[in-house]
């Protein structure tokens, strides 16, 4: 079978819903990956600069044509350029998502944010002592209102450099203090690189590049971390939980409401009005069985950690679910939301929602969430989304759900381990588990959907390294049944030993996107245990499948953090080959770790067991041979 | 006399051959205004797609003989040895679509253009750009084309840049022509990528 609808993903929901949309001439990301091609090869290799309007310029790879843009710079500087602007936006991105979050922590604190409140007090009690804000008897909102101050601070701190970075590995800080690279303010790194690479700014595409580091960990060690942190406390530190994930999990005789994007601000206040008496009440009178609130990406993925919300799918199943005809509204925030969703809802009876002040959509209504009114706002929705059931046409939900396990937060990873990590290393030192492995980002039209996550994420597991995972990687593999646990059948003797006597899958969910920070600070406390840095471990990170700036972005800190990083597709920098040498190897005397690219991975498993393995030998631990 | 000239090897797939010539047969001559002109002008040159999501400028060759004057019954197609272009006379052009099934490249379309008498649909290919010619200007597709895989030469130089190239890749020791390294990258990830969505 070479049908478009076959080669273009592997999951089985995937297929049976794009194979309906074509019947019913619904265009996808797909049909519309294929109108772009061929892709502009300057833009693919970094070699196109739109930053002035001396400009726009291009340099041609074969060196016949222009070789300098306008102002003069070559290709090295133009593709530092680009990828320095391509690591700010997505630095930007997750660190304001942050930002959304401090500031609904203040409102909290000041009782400004009805239905809101502090779920987790002791990881509040205990961020906060990292800020320097003692508990001393204080209430709190007490505490909370001094973090929240604290937090914004960060964003635009004066001090030398961010709080955060002390939850690194002491030699780590010593890294970036010696590369002068770390991070000073949260939007400082970024306002500074928009300045850098300003025409006549910063021409050297080394130091450009060095800024892109600091800029990337003012995000990891920074925005992203509070994100985290403070969804945590307000949300609850998530703790291990069973719930369903595909296409499957849309209710046929309910009403469903899918959240996404990436914020749980909004969606926290929507799952509560799902469990309102009043409302379960109408959906009755109108012929539901109940509502069902699931989610798609990551912030489907807030909620599934930590409330067990059952998961629809990741970024290429956004549009495909719509195409169910079962979805009575789709509530988004901001980030990775396709601006097509309008259209495809338009030829069902969906019903789109777009909530943040800064993103809208078109074919949305737009009903804006603040922490002042969201409790409110997300009742009239849910109400909204009721009066919706009875318009529906015809419902085809086309596989059954599957199971899965998630929930694991470094704490409870920590918990299940018995308070200490100490177990764990054990494993790892004895060589029960090989080693451990981030696998994070997105879904591309380039690669078969899933099919990079998954694979590589199998030949992992089989060879005793255990998988962590985020964001759509880990709907991916949710959907592959990996978080289940007779997933264990799948892993090594040496992992299936340690995850069955844990009780624990062999791949664990660890969060959303910006929850990779989550594998930054397990990875430092592994390293701390061991007296090493985290670049001494026998870890590494992998994006099969990303394309977004937030997973450049987070792929940069993760190697700048020491962790060697294999990437799916390749970015935009081939126009510069001192700078693919650089990242692929010259990084490695810089900061411990290199990225490495190979969109096959079955390959990029060889590549990782090899680094594994190969760091395991230079900690004295038993290695083999790859 | 110079002609376009076509190197597949070194097209990076951008299109601005395609903006540039829709711009070049429009009235303004503006890509900005051009996109707002009625009829909307069209490219006559189209960039393919390639095994391996490569890009290809399909562009009508001036054949001699060519078969879509031949096939041409109105006698609108009309060849110019000197300037070496088949031209279509969209006066006399009856819409029949006769040319582009005799056409072997697929490189005639049929739609509205400012040069046809208003509201007629007329078939429509590459004119080699002769008005910019005769102004002293190179054709559009390859003022624009920055990486070279278009160009205006004899043919005679382009053939002997050729054979060329040519003996070069069988010099002693040389396996294969890198023209540029990131280039040769690139492709190597995308084929994999595309040989693995298969």
């Amino acid at each position: 079978m070479n049908e478009k609808y076959f080669t273009n993903t592997i999951t089985e929901d995937g297929r049976l819903l794009l194979k309906k949309m074509e019947r019913e001439g619904v265009e996808s990301v797909w049909d519309r990956f294929q109108a772009q091609l061929p892709n502009c090869g300057y833009c693919e290799m970094g070699l196109s600069c739109r930053i002035c309007v001396m400009g726009p310029c291009r340099i041609d790879p074969f060196g016949e044509g222009p070789q300098r843009g306008v102002c003069g710079a070559d290709a090295d500087i133009m593709v530092a350029r680009n990828l320095g602007r391509m690591i700010a936006a997505g630095a930007a991105s997750h660190s304001d998502h942050g930002r959304d979050l401090v500031e609904v922590l203040g409102k909290v604190a000041v009782n400004e944010a009805p239905g809101y409140q502090l779920r987790d007090v002791e990881k509040l009690t205990r961020v906060a002592a990292e800020f320097g804000i003692k508990a001393d008897g204080k209430k709190p909102n007490q505490i909370a209102a001094e973090l929240s101050d604290a937090m914004a601070e960060e964003y635009g701190t004066r001090k030398k450099e961010l709080t955060l970075l002390k939850r690194a590995p002491a030699k780590r800080q010593e890294v970036w203090r010696k590369l002068g690279v770390a991070p000073r303010g949260i939007d400082r790194e970024t306002s500074e690189m928009m300045h850098r690479t300003h025409m006549g700014v910063d021409n050297d595409w080394k130091s450009l590049l060095l800024h892109g580091i600091r800029n990337s960990l003012s995000d990891g060690w920074g925005g992203s971390m509070i994100a985290t942190e403070v969804s945590d406390i307000l949300f609850g530190t998530p703790k291990p939980g069973v719930t369903k994930v595909n296409a499957g999990v849309l209710k046929k005789d309910q009403v469903n409401i899918l959240v996404h994007g990436h914020n749980p601000v909004v969606s926290e206040m929507l799952l509560h009005a799902c469990q309102d008496p009043d409302l379960l009440k109408m959906a009755k009178d109108k012929g539901a069985n109940g509502i069902n609130l699931a989610g798609v990406c990551c912030t489907g993925n807030e909620l599934l950690m930590r409330a067990g919300i059952p998961m629809a799918g990741n970024h290429l199943t956004t549009e495909l679910v719509l195409a169910t005809g079962a979805v009575d509204m789709m509530v988004v925030d901001y980030q990775c939301i396709m601006p097509s969703l309008g259209t495809v809802a338009a030829c069902y009876h969906t019903k789109m929602v777009s909530t943040s002040d800064k993103a809208r959509f078109p074919g949305m209504e737009h009903q804006e969430f603040h922490p002042e009114n969201a409790a409110a706002k997300a009742q009239t929705l849910v109400k909204d989304a009721i009066a919706n059931f009875d318009r529906r046409g015809e419902v085809f939900i086309p596989v059954e759900s599957v199971e899965c396990m998630g929930g694991f937060s470094v704490e409870a990873i920590v918990g299940a381990l018995g308070g200490t990590p100490k177990p764990l290393i054990d494993a790892i030192a004895a060589g029960k588990i090989r080693g451990a492995v981030g696998i994070v980002g997105c879904n591309n039209p380039r690669i078969k959907q899933d099919y990079g996550h998954v694979t590589l994420t199998q030949r992992l597991i089989e060879n005793d390294i255990l998988v962590v995972d985020t964001g759509c990687a880990s709907v991916a593999t949710a959907k592959a049944g990996f978080k289940q646990s007779q997933a264990l059948e799948k892993a090594g003797p040496g992992l299936k030993e340690v995850c069955g006597a844990l009780g624990v899958p062999p791949v664990l969910h660890v969060g959303s996107c910006v929850d990779n920070v989550r594998i930054l600070v397990l990875a430092s406390a592994l390293a701390n245990s061991l007296g090493v840095d985290i670049s001494d471990l026998p870890i590494a990170g992998a994006a099969p499948e990303w394309y977004s700036e937030k997973a450049a972005t987070i792929g940069v800190y993760f190697v700048a953090s020491g962790v060697y990083t294999v990437l799916g597709p390749m970015p935009p920098i081939t126009g510069s080959m001192n700078i693919v040498k650089l990242l692929t190897e010259g990084l490695n005397d810089a900061v411990g770790a290199t990225f490495a690219v190979e969109p096959d991975p079955e390959k990029a498993a060889v590549l990782i067991r090899k680094h594994i393995e190969g760091k395991r030998k230079k900690l004295g631990l038993p290695h083999a041979q790859v | 006399m110079k002609e376009v000239v076509v190197h597949p090897e070194r097209c990076v797939g951008c299109m601005q051959c395609m903006a540039a010539c829709a711009a070049a047969h429009s009235i303004s001559k503006n890509l900005f205004l051009a996109s707002l002109e009625t009829p909307r002008p069209k490219a006559r040159v189209h960039v393919g797609l390639g095994l391996y999501n490569e890009g290809f400028p399909n562009r009508c060759r001036h054949c001699d003989p060519a078969p879509c004057l031949l096939a041409c019954l109105p006698g609108a197609i009309s060849r110019n040895a000197g300037k070496n272009t088949v031209f279509i006379d969209p006066n006399r052009c009856i819409n029949c679509a006769s040319c582009a099934m005799a056409c072997p490249f697929g490189v005639i379309r049929y739609h509205e253009d400012c040069t046809a008498p208003a509201g007629k649909t007329v078939a429509v290919k590459c004119d080699n750009c002769y008005e910019r010619q005769l102004a002293g200007m190179i054709p559009a597709c390859v003022e624009v084309c920055k990486s070279a895989a278009l160009t205006f030469e004899e043919r005679a130089d382009a053939m002997k840049r050729k054979t060329d190239e040519v003996a070069r890749t069988v010099s002693a020791g040389v396996a294969q022509i890198d023209l540029a390294a990131g280039f040769t990258l690139l492709n190597a990830i995308k084929r994999k990528q595309i040989e693995l969505a298969r």
